[in-house]
């Protein structure tokens, strides 16, 4: 089951510090709800977890992210990441790409493309259910990436989204049609 | 000749209301999760999520020790008793629990037996199984491809091809191709689609350890069958094995494969020495269990110009899924798909179909459609309509136009199976009066110069069922005949006992009609038993609408069996010679002094009372009937739909059916069947798929998306029928139970098509939900 | 495991009560904790209505509730369609227009029915597909429940004529 999704914001920070904050996943990845890097294993690849609770179902994806391209001209980074549920429930895996841009305000714009796909019971959910966990989760990591860059020394107590706005959102994303 | 009954005695034509419902009404059935027996404990099955994966580990460490828990089995333990795999009724094999690799989303992993259902629940989700993804094939076409991943690595053969199976002359069809003037063809796919009967698969296995007696109650469609598979895939000595098969919530075919899920639960009995009851959720079921159709078909006519068809030529790719898991007679891996050349007459015809394993749940079964007939019916309906468009002529015309005539039968068709009768002509001028088809043509017309969208579908099928005689059919070996016996009491009431088991067909009744109508014996002083395989008779079972044509029969001639000793009886008792009586429903009398009469409950008594001297005492027989032929009910379905251009919404306006399946039991029971096969049919023309993505997941696999319709989206039903006996029969009779599916498909897509067909639409593949008739309606420029 | 609750309930007029575990599913409370086994279970999602009972009057999936939910409540199950020995004018209406074929659905749609028939005495072909369509069928094809129905509807309708017209004679 794939599923392309693009997002755009801003935050108000310099284009350098956010670059530097995206290209390091150490950094980046406690933003995304549920998430943490566990090891480096060289300079492009990370030993990472995440555990996405939709409704009652709880999913421990255990896996790799690596750094596919770093472009430090045109401030664009491609990342993969790839995991496999603990239990043997399924798998996910996700290639994002985030390009910077600097707004006329000094702003920084951050667009990212994402193509995820899920194997296993997630997924016989259909994407309505993927799009809007993704959804939620995108709008945390926003939240979560906007505070880290400005509190960076903040120990990243980011906890997985809770199961019920999940399972709420779902269920009005399903009367409410594609946003 | 068949003697008219009294309605007290209620034999044949007598629409009789059915005795077995006042324990439903009453809430009183007993399907197998209503079986609760002391000590009993619950099975639920871990389930693999990926549909093609190495399988490294399986650890049961935590769930062993959530309390409650009393076993986990996994493929390696079974392995250990050579029962990680088992036959399949295709001779395939099939994994019971995986080992190596899993094959299929949804596919069995692991057992767990806990003290209750949520226990069992619970357990499953603390296995922790370890897979390597491998890559996914779930395209049959790739999955044919030389390069393609092998999927089963347990054969020999390496690539993922399971049969070639052809039929007919290729080089005669192929030249008629060559020479005819006139071709037509559609590439027609039926899509995935399963049975899901209101109540889902289940068992409770009972072993005895102090008797060595397993008992199984099962949803099962073919109890003895499956009673000697367990015995020899198991090593049990068979008289050591009670099948029962109480109440069945509906099966349509998904009941007659062995399902892991009994095989595991018959284990842990074994292994625990307490009741094991297994019953599978909704998802589990229309995600694993036997799946139907998956067919994807090409079809051609060559034609004269005048219209006469001069030959067929067919070719199918069978998605089998990951095992052959299909129930078919051994010679026929695609069943009875060569009945494709349906209700005309081709001098030549060739068809072959090709088998390929993919990662998806294994199967097929025959869904309500005796082993294929509903892919052959759909795609002859839908290429002969085809070749109307391409010759410009009306597809009724060129229906009567082709119809194999009456003066014909029994006609041998050139994918050689013998038709034992049929009448097509008459069932298609009933249908197409009945719904005012020349009107509708002439409405059809107005309403496209106003651009409104109608269309009129017309379906002539035949059938061919009750498999089937033991030259030509066997399932696993065991020939397809069928039984009965039947006993009559001193106090002339009777108990009869069949082979087959009803899932809803209203047996219970039918059958006491059947011996009504022999004997004379009011209905509802016989009782009918089945589905316990230690006092039933051996028998196939029911599915492939075999019932009346085979333990039907088989009724009929125990009961003549009974009435040729009975007329010896009350030969004796009237002090005449046999020769001197006559036989109506219910009583011997003399020629010419019909007071000198001897009723069949006195003659009963005296079975036991006042034989004959040198008789044998009492008044019973049994038959095991081996049908000389199969028999082919056929029939016309005309459709009428309405097409709302803003949303691509399908209207049916009006369907009539008319059937025939030669000599009616209970009208009321045929029409009840008919009403829910056109039920199904609409489902599988408008609403359903099993899908997979390309990861394999299982798209269709709950009923939010897998759609069954409710009483609003079901149209009224219009039936009528013709009766064309069938020679063969013992009463003429043909079985009706799934001509409506097989018949159906292709009138309400015929309509859709048609009502499209000026827009140069030939052929739209199902299911035709709005999206796909709106996405049309675009791209054709009737809505901006 | 959570601690077991009390769940005290009127079923089919009759008081019982259980120790259970909060998430014990209604139907699974009725069917084996009551060993009222005519109410069924068809699906996952609650879509198939084979588990319909009435609770407090109105008609429930009992399959997407708690036990724990229905404490101190009142529930009619199919069980309860009898009265004195007599079949409802619904369950004679099943058999009489064949209604039912393999049963699994039946006791959901009679418990339907008879919701639908307290609402609306009268009701039509429509409003009888209405009515039950939070009920799935497999076999029948729902035209024959209709007819059914509508005879138990009739039936009704008559009976309560009858102490009137009685009236109207005097």
């Amino acid at each position: 089951m794939g599923q392309k999704i693009e997002k755009t914001f801003s935050v108000a920070e310099p284009l350098d510090k956010v670059w530097t904050f995206l290209s390091d996943p150490r950094q980046v990845a406690p933003c995304v709800p549920g998430a943490s890097i566990t090891e480096q294993v060289d300079d492009k690849t990370y030993k990472g977890a995440i555990s996405v609770k939709v409704g009652p179902t709880v999913t421990d994806y255990r896996g790799e992210v690596q750094i596919e391209r770093l472009d430090s001209q045109n401030h664009e980074i491609e990342i993969l990441g790839k995991g496999q549920d603990v239990r043997g429930r399924g798998s996910a895996s996700m290639k994002m790409t985030g390009k910077l841009r600097t707004l006329p305000n000094g702003d920084t714009e951050v667009t990212s493309v994402s193509e995820i796909s899920v194997v296993g019971i997630l997924a016989q959910m259909g994407g309505r259910v993927i799009s809007e966990v993704s959804n939620i989760m995108f709008g945390e990591f926003m939240k979560n990436f906007q505070a880290r860059l400005q509190q960076p020394d903040a120990s990243a107590e980011v906890n997985p989204i809770k199961a019920t706005s999940v399972a709420w959102e779902a269920t009005k994303g399903l009367f409410r049609g594609k946003s | 000749m068949i003697h008219k009954t009294s309605p007290e005695v209620g034999g044949m034509g007598h629409p009789l209301r059915r005795k077995e419902d006042l324990r439903f009404i009453q809430g009183k059935g007993n399907y197998v999760d209503d079986v609760h027996l002391p000590g009993m404990v619950y099975g639920q099955m871990v389930r693999s999520p990926y549909a093609h994966a190495r399988l490294k580990t399986v650890n049961t460490e935590k769930a062993k020790k959530l309390p409650g828990v009393l076993a986990i089995i996994t493929g390696e333990d079974l392995a250990k008793a050579n029962l990680a795999w088992m036959p399949t009724l295709s001779y395939d094999k099939q994994m019971v629990l995986a080992t190596g690799k899993v094959l299929f989303q949804s596919q069995e992993v692991a057992f767990v037996i806990a003290e209750d259902r949520y226990t069992a629940a619970d357990a499953a989700e603390l296995v922790e199984v370890e897979y390597e993804e491998l890559p996914v094939l779930v395209d049959p076409q790739k999955a044919m491809d030389p390069g393609a991943p092998v999927l089963r690595e347990d054969r020999e053969q390496k690539n993922n091809h399971i049969f070639h199976w052809e039929v007919g002359n290729r080089k005669a069809t192929d030249d008629v191709f060559q020479k005819a003037p006139v071709k037509a063809s559609v590439n027609a796919f039926f899509q995935r689609c399963h049975p899901a009967p209101l109540e889902t698969c289940g068992c409770v296995a009972d072993f005895n350890k102090a008797t060595g007696k397993l008992t199984v109650y099962m949803t099962s469609q073919a109890p003895h069958a499956h009673r000697t598979v367990f015995a020899l895939v198991g090593g049990i000595p068979e008289q050591n094995i009670r099948v029962i098969s109480p109440d069945i919530g509906g099966g349509f075919g998904n009941k007659v494969p062995v399902y892991p899920g009994y095989v595991c639960a018959i284990v842990a009995s074994l292994t625990l020495g307490v009741p094991v009851k297994w019953i599978e959720t909704r998802s589990e079921n229309l995600q694993s269990t036997g799946f139907a159709r998956d067919y994807h078909m090409t079809a051609e006519i060559a034609a004269d110009r005048d219209g006469k068809m001069q030959a067929l030529r067919v070719k199918t790719l069978a998605d089998h899924g990951a095992f052959n898991a299909a129930a078919q007679p051994t010679k026929f891996p695609a069943g009875l798909f060569s009945i494709c050349t349906g209700s005309y007459d081709y001098p030549q015809a060739f068809c072959e179909v090709d088998g390929v394993y993919t990662n998806k749940a294994p199967g097929g079964i025959a869904y309500r459609c005796s082993f294929r007939v509903t892919e052959a019916a759909y795609l002859i309906e839908r290429v002969v309509d085809v070749l109307a468009l391409e010759l410009k002529m009306d597809p009724a015309e060129l229906r009567r136009k082709n119809f194999i005539p009456p003066v014909r039968f029994p006609y041998k068709s050139s994918l050689g199976w013998t038709y034992d009768s049929g009448n097509y002509e008459a069932a298609m001028k009933l249908a197409l009066d009945k719904i005012g088809y020349a009107e509708l043509r002439k409405e059809q017309a107005e309403k496209r110069k106003k651009g409104e969208l109608m269309g009129i579908g017309i379906s002539s099928f035949t059938e061919i069922v009750g498999a089937g005689p033991a030259h030509t059919f066997d399932i696993l070996g065991i020939k397809m005949f069928d039984s009965c016996e039947i006993r009559i009491h001193p106090t002339g009431k009777a108990i009869t006992r069949m082979g087959t088991k009803s899932q809803g067909q209203g047996h219970e009744t039918t059958y006491a009609q059947i011996v009504a109508q022999e004997l004379g014996i009011p209905a509802n002083d016989v009782t009918v038993e089945e589905g316990d395989t230690d006092t039933a008779p051996y028998g196939l079972g029911t599915y492939a609408s075999r019932s009346t044509p085979t333990s039907g029969a088989a009724t009929a001639i125990a009961a003549r069996k009974i009435r040729d000793k009975a007329k010896k009886i009350a030969a004796y008792m009237l002090e005449c010679s046999e020769n001197d009586l006559e036989w109506e429903p219910g009583k011997f009398y003399v020629k010419g002094a019909p007071s000198k009469a001897k009723t069949i409950q006195e003659i009963a008594f005296a079975a036991y009372t006042n034989m004959p001297p040198g008789m044998e005492p009492g008044l019973e027989a049994v038959d095991y009937y081996d049908p000389p032929n199969l028999t082919f009910p056929f029939g016309t379905y005309a459709c009428v739909v309405d097409i709302d251009k803003g949303t691509g919404e399908v209207r049916v306006r009006r369907f009539v059916a008319v059937d025939d399946c030669g000599n009616i039991i209970n009208p009321m029971i045929v029409e009840g069947q008919i009403h829910g096969g056109l039920t199904e049919g609409l489902a599988i023309a408008f609403m359903q798929q099993i899908d997979y993505d390309e990861s394999g997941n299982v798209q269709g696999g709950s009923f939010q998306d897998y759609l069954l319709p409710t009483a609003v989206e079901t149209p009224h039903w219009e039936t009528d029928k013709t009766c064309t006996p069938s020679p063969h029969h013992p009463f003429g009779a043909k079985g009706v139970g799934e001509s409506p599916n097989v018949g159906s498909p292709a009138a309400f897509v015929n309509a859709v098509v048609d009502a499209l067909s000026h827009l140069g639409v030939k052929h739209i593949d199902m299911p035709i939900a709005p999206w796909k008739v709106w996405n049309i309606l675009k791209e054709k420029g009737v809505i901006s | 495991m959570a601690k077991k609750q009390l769940v005290r309930v009127k079923v089919n007029g009759r008081d019982r009560e259980a120790e259970v575990e909060p998430r014990l599913l209604l139907i699974h409370f009725i069917r084996e904790i009551l060993q009222l086994t005519g109410s069924h279970i068809g699906c996952d999602t609650s879509h198939c209505g084979a588990c319909t009972v009435l609770l407090n009057g109105k008609t429930v999936k009992s399959c997407t509730m708690f036990a724990v939910q229905a404490d101190g409540g009142e529930i009619m199950t199919v069980e309860g369609l009898m009265k004195d020995g007599q079949l409802h004018p619904l369950q004679e209406g099943f058999k009489e227009e064949h209604g039912l074929q393999c049963g699994f659905c039946t006791p959901g749609m009679l418990i339907s029915s008879y919701a639908l028939l307290q609402h609306n005495a009268k009701p039509s072909e429509e409003d009888v597909r209405w009515g039950i369509s939070g009920n799935l069928c497999r076999c029948t094809g729902y035209q024959n429940i209709v007819r059914a129905v509508r005879f138990a509807a009739n039936k009704m309708a008559a009976a309560e004529k009858k102490p009137e017209m009685a009236e109207v004679a005097k």
